[in-house]
């Protein structure tokens, strides 16, 4: 199959707002055995059993002299170096709960101490902007079920697989249309109903599944791979996507981290990595996101494991990304810096993140007042002005 | 004029029932076949939102809710008994025999029923026989038990002490949670159901208690035990009551052997803690954990978040506030008896008043297919494995869930886009013959004459409710255009038997079906 001549799109063009993709660490990513604070000693008084050792000693793979990547995660390296990729540290959403769901909810409402919004981050920006194209993928998770971040959002559309989004063939359109009839009207569920209708249409119209990957990438084949590989597609058939959102789960190391946490590490490495080098030089108008719900405790547990905690990382790629720094103002582990006497504090609410991102790429106008509640701190400079 | 099939134009007939065993139907769910291949509601006051569509009969919403779908032996019953004491009945579950089911479990899925001792020697090759037949088994009981009330309570604990099955060596250790944990205690207290749980292998397992230690705490149990098991996120505990459970529980492990529960004194923390404010003094040993129980059952925080669930079960989403306290009242008037507690909510205005609120969840769209459809309740040939692929398309494998908050029972999570179509497309896959073997569908139009006929009788047969005026009129008026006749002209049984499948299929993706 040939793929379709480019054409402009409805987001992810020049002079229109960045495609948002936004991944979601589920289960509670370890910031500090993702990007190690190596030049703090402190980290090793905590993690004796788990800490991956500086890059002087063949461990962590140098950033910027005081952070280092973790050897696993190599495969971020390139696009850190190129200036695309960028990590911000002891970060997250101060909701003060170590639970995850709740913390899951609360981080993807943009909310802080438990004040329950009811509907997404994402989802309220959507509900605020006009959409640049009157089609139904403005919103997609790569998912069987909508995320929390995009409600709120007009019927975000729920897609687990491209390839396999639509009934087959049942001889002709009058079956669909018979049940389109069926879901007209004021009945519940009708809106989805009608929703999963027009997006299989569309999807048999433009096949996004045509579009192999480009430029030697190389997607895991994984949740993750498999997710953003299908971004990717769903951006290069120009239906109209401004933003999807895709999850990895697995993040719940309580023990044995050692050894399990490496998967997860080149896991998300290779992903981002693929998807950053197949999209080429569209990157300049998508921007990817990974957040989790909160980081973990910063002393390691008896298990080799660690427990909930509080500060976390996430990481930003994209053309428009000021890349290559780990950003943040890093807190300290002595006992009098750690939140509560125990976790990375955080110091950089991820609200603030955000509404950079929004303002930014997203050509949201007061992104901060998507964040009810919420007062804007002082951030460093993680994305440049979209023209 | 007396050959109906000669009424139909060839080529439209043609096309029509080429949709047989096409798209879906033959490929990529019968392909899911062994040896086949590779591998929000309405609001009250009216039915389907208050949208003038008829109402089901007490009866059948009374069964939508209790059972995992509508058969037409339970209709019956439920009918002929009266709906208080058709679930009186339900109530009184071992009084329903239900030893034939039982036998077939036991022969069909043997390793359901073993312990960890006894699966242990074959681990790990045997994991996939364990899973098949766990899963299976549950399928089975919760399609083809009559005891259906009890079913779905084992689903809802199973989903509330939700365990992970594909996880380490939960495989050779879920069976036992399964019928020495959850099954003895669905129906009884929720104390000796939270007991059996702290002390279930599977659980110390995947909550990761079996390596927490005195001087090495761990807390994901501690945790969990609180926010989810007993008294919800915010029932009212602190991060201190998390640090202090998670101590008392210290030395509550596994025994490597035997796979069995085991307290091991010398790596307890036998130091005073403070739970709840309660004080546990020192030297208290594997009683901290119990008196933890103990304060937790007790808990007014816990009997509101479990009669929440079970009222979020049984009417809506969202359910009222007073039904919630009534049911958490019994909780705690009858130390948490679960048929009391069912007894009270059955008994509420509520559960009469609440109709069409509930998206069933892809077990009760399944369950209800079967329960409908295979009128026989016969275990298919293939023990089941259909059953198995189509839950897992539409994602709800019986322990498949990852995290420990169990599958959700809110529609925003089921009624996706995903979510609607691969129930759409497991309804065209009833055109495929090899599909029929599981799900048949031509008794349902038996006796059919005509267009109309078949419409009113597959509707009556599948979905137990009138259609509206409009949808019938809908899917006639489909019916008349694609083969050409009118609605009422005669056709033969051949024929209708044709057609059954597509209207089948079109009455099991509409709302109808969808609702519980």
């Amino acid at each position: 199959m040939t793929a379709n001549p480019p054409k402009l799109r409805a987001a992810g063009g020049p002079g229109l707002p960045d495609v948002l993709v936004c991944v979601f660490q589920r289960g509670a990513a370890d910031g500090m055995n993702s990007i190690i604070p190596y030049g703090d000693g402190d980290y090793y008084n905590l993690r004796p059993d788990i800490g991956i050792l500086p890059p002087n000693q063949g461990g962590a793979l140098d950033l910027d002299g005081f952070f280092g990547l973790h050897p696993a995660a190599a495969e971020l390296l390139p696009p850190y170096q190129m200036g695309r990729l960028a990590a911000v540290h002891a970060t997250g959403v101060p909701h003060n709960t170590r639970s995850h769901f709740d913390a899951q909810a609360l981080v993807e409402s943009g909310a802080a101490d438990k004040q329950y919004l009811g509907t997404g981050w994402i989802g309220r920006h959507l509900a605020a902007t006009e959409s640049p194209s009157d089609r139904p993928f403005r919103a997609v998770a790569i998912s069987g079920a909508v995320p929390m971040s995009l409600v709120g959002a007009d019927d975000p559309l729920a897609v687990d697989s491209l390839e396999d989004f639509g009934i087959g063939d049942v001889g002709g359109t009058s079956y669909q249309d018979t049940l389109d009839t069926l879901y007209t009207g004021d009945l519940p569920f009708s809106g989805v109903a009608q929703a999963a209708l027009t997006a299989m249409d569309e999807l048999a119209a433009s096949d996004p599944t045509q579009y192999p990957p480009e430029n030697g990438a190389d997607y895991p084949q994984s949740q993750l791979g498999s997710g953003l590989l299908q971004a990717a597609q769903l951006i290069k058939a120009d239906l109209g996507v401004e933003v999807v959102c895709v999850d990895v789960s697995g993040w719940d190391h309580h023990e044995n981290l050692p050894t399990v946490m490496p998967g997860s590490l080149a896991d998300l490495a290779a992903a981002l990595n693929a998807f950053h080098t197949d999209l080429g030089a569209t990157m300049d108008h998508v921007t990817l996101a990974v957040m989790t719900e909160f980081g973990r405790r910063a002393a390691e547990n008896g298990s080799n494991g660690t427990d909930h905690g509080t500060g976390g990382c996430a990481w930003l790629l994209g053309g428009g990304v000021i890349g290559a720094q780990v950003a943040g103002t890093w807190p300290g582990l002595d006992a009098g810096s750690l939140f509560q006497g125990e976790d990375l504090a955080i110091t950089t609410d991820l609200r603030d993140v955000l509404v950079q991102l929004l303002e930014r790429r997203l050509y949201s106008q007061n992104a901060a007042t998507l964040f009810p509640g919420f007062t804007p701190g002082v951030v460093p400079g993680l994305f440049l002005n979209k023209s | 004029m007396k050959d109906a099939a000669k009424l139909i134009p060839p080529l439209d007939r043609r096309r029509f029932l080429e949709m047989a065993g096409r798209g879906i139907g033959a490929s990529a769910l019968v392909a899911l076949l062994p040896g086949c291949g590779s591998g929000g509601g309405g609001s009250s006051g009216g039915g389907l939102g208050g949208t003038g569509v008829p109402l089901a009969s007490l009866e059948v919403q009374a069964l939508r809710r209790t059972s995992f779908g509508v058969s037409p032996d339970s209709l019956a019953a439920i009918n002929a008994l009266g709906v208080p004491n058709y679930l009186e009945q339900q109530l009184n579950y071992q009084a329903i025999d239900d030893s034939a089911i039982e036998a077939a479990v036991a022969s069909t899925f043997p390793l359901a029923s073993q312990t960890p001792a006894q699966l242990y020697p074959g681990f790990p090759d045997n994991i996939g026989d364990i899973v098949e037949d766990l899963v299976g088994a549950t399928l089975y009981r919760a399609f083809f038990s009559p005891r259906q009330l009890y079913e779905v309570m084992v689903e809802f604990w199973s989903n509330h002490f939700s365990i992970h099955l594909v996880n380490g060596i939960i495989p050779a250790l879920k069976p036992y949670d399964d019928f020495a944990v959850i099954r003895p205690n669905a129906m009884g207290k929720f104390r000796d159901l939270l007991q059996a749980s702290a002390k279930s292998p599977a659980m110390l397992y995947y909550l990761d208690n079996f390596v927490n230690f005195v001087g090495e705490p761990q807390e994901n149990y501690a945790r969990e035990l609180l926010e989810l098991h007993t008294l919800g996120v915010d029932g009212g505990y602190t991060e201190d009551d998390v640090k202090e459970v998670a101590r008392c529980f210290t030395g509550w492990t596994i025994n490597q052997n035997t796979g069995e529960f085991l307290f091991v004194p010398f790596l307890h923390d036998n130091g005073a803690k403070t739970v709840l404010g309660t004080l546990i003094p020192v030297g208290g040993g594997v009683t901290d954990g119990e008196t933890v129980l103990d304060l937790l059952a007790s808990h007014p925080s816990t009997a509101n978040f479990i009669a929440t669930k079970l009222c979020r079960r049984f009417l809506s989403d969202d359910p009222p506030a007073g039904v919630i306290a009534a049911v958490a009242t019994t909780f705690n008037l009858t130390d948490g008896d679960v048929v009391e507690m069912l007894r009270t909510l059955f008994a509420s205005g509520e559960f009469q008043d609440i109709q069409d609120q509930k998206l069933a969840r892809p077990m009760e769209f399944i369950g209800g297919l079967v329960r409908a459809l295979n009128v026989n309740q016969t275990l298919p040939p293939d023990d089941g494995r259909l059953y198995f692929a189509l839950l897992n398309l539409l994602s709800q494998v019986p322990f498949y869930w990852i995290p420990p908050n169990g599958y959700p029972d809110v529609a925003p999570y089921w009624g996706s886009t995903s979510g609607f179509l691969n129930r759409w497309r497991i309804a065209l896959a009833l055109n495929a013959p090899v599909i029929q073997e599981y799900f048949p569908v031509e008794h349902t139009v038996a006796g059919a004459t005509n267009l109309a006929e078949t419409v009113d009788l597959a509707a009556a047969a599948v979905l137990y409710r009138e259609l509206s005026v409009a949808d019938r009129t809908t899917i006639i008026d489909w019916l008349v255009t694609e083969l050409g006749v009118t609605a009422q002209q005669p056709l033969d049984q051949a024929t209708v038997n044709a057609l059954a499948p597509f209207v089948v299929a079109m009455l099991v993706s509409s709302v109808y079906f969808q609702l519980r």
